[in-house]
């Protein structure tokens, strides 16, 4: 096997033996440790040998073997009794069913994604334990340097040791909370992935892992209506990556988007987890938007009429849910599509420019209202505020096109 | 009367986690002022360092959910209760139902254990 191949073994293999070594042994960081003690020496052993057959549960096996002799040279012997008692095996037979590898990964989500733990660190450690990327990897993502995120992660597990994060799931009292705050990590997750649209920069290889977990988070929870929902969401807004950038590294908005070069078969996937999601509740928040996400992936071709009818009455739907000032702005550019553009722009212009005014999108939709309004100065101006905030290259390519159209058409 | 004395210190002179070295020095000079309080102790306990808290924010009557340790703002400390708590989850629950009139914090931290 090769260095790369033990690498995807090594990260495949990860949030499943992570998770079922923290739920044995109630310690992340020793379950952390354990596993990539085991995975050195896997490097050594396999090389020299036959590979394992089930490398996941020789993995899982070592580590265990490794955890309990930290935890013997570490604790007192009563300490380590009463460890034994609760049933933590010392001697564990490697001919015993190798394959049983218990899935303890959705506690090990849920305790990743506490909400006690920043939402910044949330998402690296879920990064780190749930889904194997390198300390590295999450830092470049972060913009961070190396020894920065490493202390975040190490900051991160010990609150949730000190502070007595439970490692069982959730009680149903604090259900719904502890679910959302799960939700808002992968979403962060995965928008650090999606940002970059020409999928060049340090985050896009996120993208595969984020399409797994939510997958995974999914099928792990079957009844809730807002893990299909995510899963849908992320599968429709990868469906549509290859599109979202020409030839010349520019933006491509949605309505524009060719629908031949979407994904289809990751939209038939996203579509299956909508419905699944429908059918638990159709008026949950992430349900409506991933709607709003269907309709559009439903385009066949740039010849067909954009759904913009439809977008604004999903949009309408979302505000009646929760008043939420992007979802607003969103809804203001399906508005400028069905009503006019001056109901749309006076609409904007009757936002709280305190809510978004550092918001990239907000000034862009703004300019791109403002031009088409043929106000051309304040367009300018507009634009040149959206430029001023925005960071991906493809956008800002985007961006310095459209301000060219008004210069062009204003002199 | 019953009083309250509330100890402010800077925790980094404990170390990290409040784990280093001195923390010994300080917990044998409570053990020695405790025994001169006599039946004048009622109860009091160390607290773990604030990389341990956990805040609850109440603001236009939305509670939230925050890492780290209060803020101090505008607030003053106005009182405390010493809860016993499966684990924070619970904690966070209780925390949640303790009456603030208007906007306020409660911060959450697991007392310090014996050893």
């Amino acid at each position: 096997m090769s260095g790369a191949a033990l690498e995807r073994v090594f990260r495949a293999a990860s949030g499943r033996i992570i998770g079922a070594l923290a739920a044995r042994f109630r310690d992340l960081a020793l379950a952390e440790d354990a596993f990539a003690e085991a995975c050195a020496r896997a490097l050594e052993d396999w090389p020299a040998r036959e590979v394992p057959v089930d490398t996941a549960a020789w993995l899982y096996q070592v580590a265990v073997r490794i955890a309990l002799d930290a935890l013997r040279r570490r604790r007192t012997h009563t300490e380590y009794e009463s460890l034994l008692s609760a049933g933590v095996d010392a001697q564990t037979d490697p001919d015993d069913d190798l394959s049983a590898i218990p899935d303890e990964r959705l506690r090990l989500i849920f305790i990743c994604c506490h909400p006690a733990v920043s939402l910044d660190a949330r998402v690296a450690l879920t990064l780190r334990l749930v889904c194997g990327i390198s300390t590295l990897e999450i830092a470049r993502a972060f913009l961070v340097p190396e020894a920065t995120m490493a202390q975040r992660l190490t900051r991160a597990k010990g609150k949730i040791s000190q502070a007595g994060v439970p490692f069982e799931l959730p009680a149903s009292t604090s259900w719904p909370e502890r679910l959302q705050a799960v939700l808002a990590t992968i979403e962060i997750a995965y928008a650090k992935a999606h940002e970059d649209a020409a999928a060049h920069g340090p985050h896009s290889h996120f993208s595969a892992e984020m399409l797994e977990l939510s997958g995974t988070l999914a099928q792990l929870m079957p009844r809730e209506p807002e893990p299909a929902a995510l899963a849908a969401m992320i599968r429709y807004a990868e469906a549509r990556r290859p599109a979202r950038v020409d030839e010349a590294g520019v933006m491509v908005p949605l309505s524009e988007q060719d629908p031949q070069r979407w994904r289809r078969a990751l939209i038939d996937e996203a579509d299956g987890y909508l419905v699944r999601a429908m059918e638990e509740d159709s008026k949950a928040i992430r349900v409506v938007q991933a709607k709003i996400h269907a309709v559009w992936c439903a385009r066949r071709s740039l010849e067909a009429p954009p759904p913009w009818i439809q977008v604004l009455s999903l949009y309408d739907e979302l505000l009646c849910l929760r008043e939420d000032p992007v979802v607003r702005l969103n809804r203001l550019v399906a508005l400028a599509e069905v009503n006019g553009v001056d109901i749309a722009l006076s609409q904007l212009e009757g936002m709280d420019p305190e809510l978004l005014g550092e918001f990239a999108p907000f000034h862009a939709v703004r300019a791109d209202l403002l031009r088409r309004a043929g106000h051309d100065d304040a367009a300018r101006a507009a634009y040149d505020e959206a430029l001023a905030r925005i960071s991906s290259t493809a956008e800002r390519l985007w961006l310095t096109q459209q301000r060219r159209m008004v210069s062009d058409a204003g002199g | 009367m019953q009083y309250a004395l509330l100890i402010y210190e800077d925790e980094a002179l404990y170390g990290p986690g409040k784990k280093g070295p001195a923390i010994q020095t300080i917990v044998s000079r409570h053990m020695a002022f405790n025994r001169e309080l006599g039946a004048k102790r009622v109860g009091g306990s160390g607290l773990s360092a604030t990389s341990a808290a956990t805040t609850i924010r109440t603001k236009g009557g939305t509670q939230s959910v925050h890492d780290g340790p209060y803020a101090e703002s505008k607030e003053q400390l106005g009182g405390f209760y010493l809860i016993e708590a499966r684990d924070l989850d619970e904690a966070i629950a209780i925390a949640k139902k303790v009456p603030v009139l208007q906007d306020g914090s409660i911060e959450i931290r697991p007392v310090l254990g014996p050893g």
